[in-house]
């Protein structure tokens, strides 16, 4: 390990460019993402009509349902949360009803519309973990957070709840409700394995965890989806898991990228942890 | 900081290991993809020509969309539209050998920039230059599975790098020639971030073209290893460009040395765009 020299002045440069690359970044994402991953949503809608979603009209009531769920993400986790996650719940969390494992998803979805359930669920469940762990960093509980840390948690957060707008608009679009619950059969492991959590690597070998499942659940169903608008869905949020996967790693002081148990760097990613 | 360089050696010479048994189901998934297209009958000549008029229109759509090699691609279209030899094949099949194609120009690329000295000599990061070594060699496996895909369908093999993107290619690492190793160094990554962010595109596109539920799964066991190159070459890229090389690094405690940025550099985008993606028979045989 090379000793760095002179780090406080080095830092100020450095910090402001990336600050000014990273506004630069949200800015596009506001401007190019949101917008397109409306549209491109709203398409997933009308081709799957003919086969998965009943109501053909439902475009509009999509996109303003997709809106309002990305805009608010926090509101997103407070009907369904799962019970506990440590200390990091508020009163109102905790108060909130478990998702009991048999009921999920429910059975009047099938297919595609299942499947988008069980993915909402899982990013219902990512946004909240990442949730808690800001909770639990504000608070002081997990040492000192290093600010790039922060900084993945909370942009990661944002964009788990994106994905889970996508999938609900689609439930919405296809008349059915919400989900607002995190993965039932998930949860208890996460919730357990938080509660064990000490420090921001912890933290961070729990959120690598739940990304590692999510990407490769996106991965699994591109070959089970019927729907391809629903594919293109799926295969435009995987590799976004993925990316932050490969962060995760690099936070962690690992090869960054996708990998066996052991470390080794893999070149087709597995699927032995899809939910 | 560095990196621990004989761990680093030691994860490549063990991935060799690794990646035989993570061919295994690729492998088992191309027999099974071989019984597929023959009940599908993906080779009928009048798909194919669909398919390839449909990619006409795509083509035409993606031009001028991206920067340097999005623009090859468009370039590209007056080749490709003045032929329509590349419909004899079954639509999976020059997706198959489009894919390779890129992954033929990415093996390419990153073993000539390997011979570059702030790449893969001494004065080399050595986290750039094992991330450098193990990304080309997961880029010759995409290869060999993509062209042992569409070899059991029937198809040849692609052995030959994208012919849109490879002047591109060529012209920008003529550029680095006579350049300062920092300048050399970012323009290395900003080409093969590019290059990669196209293979990423590509193939989560190539997930809703592919007919077979197999090539479906074979592509998106790719795109997110793409993406995550992308994610470390943006990373590593923010790095440089912000004058800190010294936080390229492995080490414990390299994250709490990181600026804020870096904690989000990484991914821009909640949803994978698709506008960069290579035409579907952009690389296929003639």
């Amino acid at each position: 390990m090379r000793k760095r020299t002179k780090q406080a002045d080095g830092f100020a440069g450095t910090e402001a460019e990336l600050v000014t690359m990273t506004s630069d970044l949200d800015q596009l994402h506001h401007d190019v993402g949101m917008p397109a991953m409306e549209a491109g949503v709203a398409e997933m809608i009308e081709r799957m009509g003919d086969d998965a979603v009943p109501d053909r009209n439902s475009r509009r009531t999509f996109l303003v349902g997709a809106g309002a769920a990305a805009v608010g993400g926090a509101a997103l986790l407070t009907v369904g949360a799962a019970p506990g996650l440590a200390a990091a719940l508020t009163r109102s969390e905790r108060s909130l009803t478990p998702t009991r494992a048999a009921m999920f998803p429910p059975a009047n979805l099938k297919g595609d519309l299942a499947v988008a359930a069980v993915a909402a669920s899982l990013e219902n469940l990512a946004v909240y973990a990442y949730n808690a762990g800001l909770t639990a960093a504000t608070a002081g509980k997990l040492g000192t957070v290093p600010p790039a840390v922060a900084t993945f948690a909370t942009t990661v957060k944002g964009q788990h709840t994106q994905h889970a707008a996508a999938w609900n608009g689609v439930l919405s679009a296809a008349g059915k409700q919400k989900v607002t619950v995190t993965n039932p059969t998930l949860t208890p492991t996460v919730q357990s394995d938080f509660a064990k959590v000490t420090d921001v690597s912890g933290l961070a070998q729990l959120a690598l965890t739940l990304e590692t499942i999510a990407a490769q659940t996106y991965q699994a169903e591109t070959a089970k989806l019927k729907s391809s608008a629903a594919i293109g869905l799926s295969s435009s949020i995987q590799p976004v898991e993925m990316q932050h996967i490969a962060i995760l790693y690099y936070v962690l002081g690992e090869y960054p990228g996708s990998q066996s148990s052991t470390g080794t760097p893999l070149a087709f990613n597995p699927t032995n942890q899809a939910a | 900081m560095t990196a621990d360089p004989r761990a680093l050696a030691e994860l490549l010479e063990a991935s060799q290991d690794q990646q035989a048994d993570a061919m295994r189901p690729t492998r088992d998934a191309l027999s099974e993809l071989v019984e597929q297209s023959h009940e599908a009958s993906v080779d009928d000549p009048e798909v194919n020509v669909v398919f390839h008029h449909e990619h006409r229109r795509s083509l035409a759509q993606s031009i001028g969309a991206a920067p340097m090699l999005g623009a090859a691609g468009g370039v590209a279209l007056v080749g490709v539209l003045a032929s329509a030899a590349s419909a004899a094949s079954s639509s999976d099949v020059q997706i198959l050998q489009t894919a390779a194609s890129i992954e033929n120009l990415a093996v390419a690329t990153y073993k000539t920039a390997l011979t570059l000295p702030y790449i893969g000599g001494a004065s080399a990061n050595p986290v750039v230059t094992k991330f450098a070594q193990v990304t080309m060699g997961q880029h010759a496996q995409h290869a060999d599975a993509f062209n042992a895909a569409a070899k059991q369908l029937g198809g040849k093999a692609q052995t030959k790098p994208d012919p849109a993107f490879v002047p591109v290619v060529n012209k920008a690492v003529k550029g680095l020639s006579g350049v300062s190793d920092a300048q050399g160094a970012l323009g290395v990554v900003g080409l093969a971030m590019e290059l990669e962010n196209i293979a990423a595109e590509t193939y989560v596109k190539d997930t809703v073209l592919a007919k077979s539920t197999t090539n479906k799964a074979l592509f998106a066991s790719v795109m997110g290893i793409e993406a995550q190159h992308v994610a470390v070459l943006l990373a590593v890229q923010a790095l440089l460009k912000a004058g800190a090389p010294q936080d390229i690094s492995l080490a414990p405690g390299t994250a709490a040395t990181l600026p804020a940025a870096a904690g989000s550099v990484g991914f821009p985008n909640a949803f994978y765009k698709t506008n960069m993606a290579a035409p579907a028979n952009q690389g296929a045989l003639k």
